[in-house]
């Protein structure tokens, strides 16, 4: 048993496991932008064989991002960095609480030349200056002195072991916001024109309706446009009302949503769509035709007392032909409903016939009346963006843990500095020795630099 | 448009530049390599005050914003990062051989901008989905991210050239001798690397705040986020198997290649998938 538990262990234990993983979940993210995915995938699926679809879509080929096998590799990836972190932990904790012997032993044999300086000063005297040199430059000094000479130690930078599993905690804490998102918030649409109020939005993915406990409605959809065209502004001034009283009024822009009740809004989409006022033409006979002005749902009295019509319906865009408008038309003996197009001439010339065959479509069904519509009012709808995402301020967290955990681990150092004072015939040598886990060239740079201050020092007093 | 016509000088400036950190490279005389110096630090400073001059006049047509905002703007940002980036490298390891890789890239991409037909170098008004203070930090952070890598790139080719030259019977010893060792060749690529990864990330997440705000969401798998995404995970990688595993040398510097090649396929190749990111189209 605990020999299985090893070889697991080991396993995700091992980095060659992490570059591999990084390298697998790197292809799958190439994949999942070279073929469509969701909704654009539609096109490029006609162009496969069916069997090429049914296997793209067993291996959930159209939704990459959001399919249990990249899932299964994020869980791996995270268990791996986990287990990775425990595993290399005490070595590090152990780097981190070390505390070395000021007698370097070995590591002052062979030094370079130019890592040691010989003064004339006597050991003892040149050993209490280096040692307040030293403990203005690093922590833990400590100083022994023996019969082979006197030895100083120093260090910095000791943290700088902990940056990496900053950084790994880090992407797990990111990767738990993502979770919360995912279980707690959702990611919705809806269409609200100038005017009306919507309380129900349309969830992403096909996830159905959702209602929320409160109303949205939009007062005023607006486009500004530069000089040379280009779109300047998009805005929505949206209130948010429960049980009909106003709680909050506010713009959207695109790059200022609004917020309400945790739930925010964004400008997403624009389009316009009917007003409920239209211009009718009707003509009666031979009569000189006119104009009426309509309101849907209002009923108004035919010229020659034949009945009572009322807009019922009104289409942008009715099947490709235009606008138009439902009227019906209640007389002592029923109701007649038909539809009045725009482009009603356009229509006829284009469907030759059309007018007989159906006769909802013909302005002339009502004898003696023939209709046509003059215009549509029509006004903006705006496409909002509606989200909660409660996993925000943890992703946010874990971002800035990120940024922190970087500046450790590349821009410090553990620097550990050993120096030894002994005598060589009539002189004093001073010998200089360094370790450090990272960048090399930064520890040579600055030992220069302290061996500079060392002769200043000693330069200074004599 | 007075900063289109200096930008246009700049690219010859670039070009001059290279041809003399060429020539140094060939001839080893120091005269070519402090001419090279100061036709690069010249180019340089015409491209920043004609940055500035695009700025201005952007303010006085009553549209003011910083020069990041369309793909004109950003190939002249992207050379600039890399031209300032690279001068800074130069001092700091005052070796100039690296001038030989890296200046042409920059010469590219603002060749790039200046003669393509399809690019526009008018000053254009912010569209709505641009409107955002995050605009600056997240171009700013992402090319600096390229700059690095690019200089990294410039190194991993220096180290694969110098290897493949050892390799043969009797080493050239030309030009090459000019070439950092390769020790120091690979500890460089690691530094450039760690930096442009500090600055990818903190683009990314520039970016994912902005996403935030504008399209309600920090994270949509749009094409452009993805190939980030890959190209941090690539680099994250060659960090990885540096640091822990203990590669060196050829197998780093073909990854800072293959790491590149992302970061330009993230930059241009994406323009041509469908996505968010589209106004960079024109």
């Amino acid at each position: 048993m605990s020999n299985k538990k090893n070889t697991l262990w080991s396993f995700f234990a091992s980095v060659k496991l992490a570059i591999a993983l990084l390298t697998i979940i790197s292809i799958a993210s190439i994949l999942g932008t070279i073929i469509p995915q969701q909704d654009t995938a539609e096109s490029f699926v006609s162009r496969l064989s069916p069997a090429m679809v049914s296997v793209f879509d067993k291996l959930q080929l159209f939704d990459i991002f959001h399919s249990l096998w990249f899932l299964i590799l994020i869980v791996l990836l995270s268990v791996n960095l986990i287990v990775c972190s425990l595993n290399r932990f005490p070595v590090h904790w152990k780097l981190f609480h070390h505390r070395p012997d000021p007698d370097a032993g070995d590591s002052f044999e062979n030094l370079p030349a130019d890592r040691i300086i010989l003064v004339e000063q006597p050991p003892h005297k040149e050993t209490e200056s280096i040692e307040s040199l030293l403990k203005k430059r690093y922590k833990g000094v400590r100083r022994k002195d023996t019969e082979k000479g006197s030895f100083l130690t120093g260090e910095k930078g000791e943290f700088s072991h902990f940056g990496v599993y900053l950084i790994h905690a880090s992407v797990l804490v990111i990767l738990a916001g993502v979770i919360i998102g995912f279980l707690f918030g959702f990611d919705a649409y809806i269409e609200v024109a100038e005017g009306e109020a919507v309380d129900t939005v349309q969830v992403k993915g096909g996830k159905g309706l959702k209602k929320l406990d409160f109303t949205v409605r939009c007062d005023r959809f607006t486009i500004d446009y530069y000089e040379d065209g280009t779109p300047k502004l998009y805005q929505s001034d949206l209130a948010f009302l429960r049980n009909d009283s106003l709680l909050y009024q506010g713009p959207v822009l695109v790059n200022h949503p609004a917020s309400f009740e945790g739930i925010r809004f964004y400008q997403a989409n624009y389009g316009k769509t009917p007003s409920n006022e239209a211009v009718i033409m009707l003509q009666r006979g031979h009569e000189k035709a006119q104009a009426i002005k309509v309101v849907m749902g209002k009923a108004f009295d035919l010229p020659g007392k034949e009945g009572k019509a009322t807009i019922i319906r009104m289409e942008e865009n009715l099947m490709r032909m235009g606008p138009a408008v439902k009227i019906n038309i209640a007389t002592g003996k029923g109701n007649v409903q038909f539809w009045i197009f725009q482009n009603i001439e356009q229509i006829e010339a284009e469907n030759p016939g059309l007018m007989d065959q159906v006769p909802m479509f013909n302005p002339g069904v009502f004898a003696p009346y023939v209709f046509s519509l003059a215009m549509m009012q029509t006004k903006y709808y705006t496409g909002l963006q509606v989200a909660r995402d409660p996993g925000v301020p943890v992703v946010v967290a874990g971002s800035v843990l990120l940024v922190l955990g970087f500046m450790i681990v590349f821009f410090y150092a553990h620097r550990q500095v050993w120096i030894r004072i002994d005598r060589q015939g009539i002189n004093t040598r001073i010998s200089i020795t360094g370790k450090t886990n990272k960048d090399p060239v930064g520890l040579d740079r600055e030992i220069q630099r302290l061996m500079g201050a060392i002769k200043k020092a000693g330069e200074k007093r004599s | 448009m007075m900063n289109t016509v200096i930008l246009s000088w700049v690219t010859f400036i670039y070009l001059a530049a290279f041809v003399c950190y060429l020539i140094r490279i060939m001839r080893g005389t120091e005269f070519w390599g402090r001419l090279a110096t100061i036709t690069a630090s010249v180019g340089l400073t015409a491209q920043t005050v004609a940055l500035i001059l695009r700025w201005v006049e952007s303010y006085q047509m009553g549209i003011g914003h910083a020069p990041l905002s369309n793909f004109y703007e950003s190939l002249i940002f992207f050379s600039w990062t890399i031209m300032l980036l690279y001068l800074v490298f130069e001092w700091r390891i005052k070796n100039k051989s690296l001038g030989t890789f890296v200046v042409p890239v920059a010469f590219i991409a603002m060749a790039f901008a200046s003669l393509s037909p399809n690019i526009k170098n008018r000053i254009q008004p912010l569209i709505p989905a641009l409107q955002s203070n995050w605009l600056t930090s997240h171009v700013m952070t992402c090319f600096m991210g390229y700059a690095a890598f690019a200089i990294a790139f410039g190194l991993g080719c220096m180290y694969l050239v110098k290897r493949l030259d050892q390799g043969r019977a009797n080493p050239s010893g030309s030009f090459l001798r000019f070439l950092p060792e390769e020790d120091t060749l690979d500890e460089l690529i690691y530094q450039s690397v760690a930096l442009g990864f500090v600055f990818l990330s903190l683009g990314i997440i520039t970016g994912s705040v902005w996403a935030h705000y504008a399209w309600g969401s920090y994270w949509s798998w749009d094409p452009k986020e993805t190939w980030s995404l890959i190209t941090w995970l690539v680099y994250a990688v060659l960090l990885h198997a540096r640091l822990v595993r203990g590669w060196r040398g050829k197998r780093i510097a073909l990854l800072s290649i293959i790491g590149f090649a992302c970061v330009l396929f993230t930059y241009l190749g994406v323009n041509y998938l469908p996505g968010l990111h589209s106004y960079l189209q024109s």
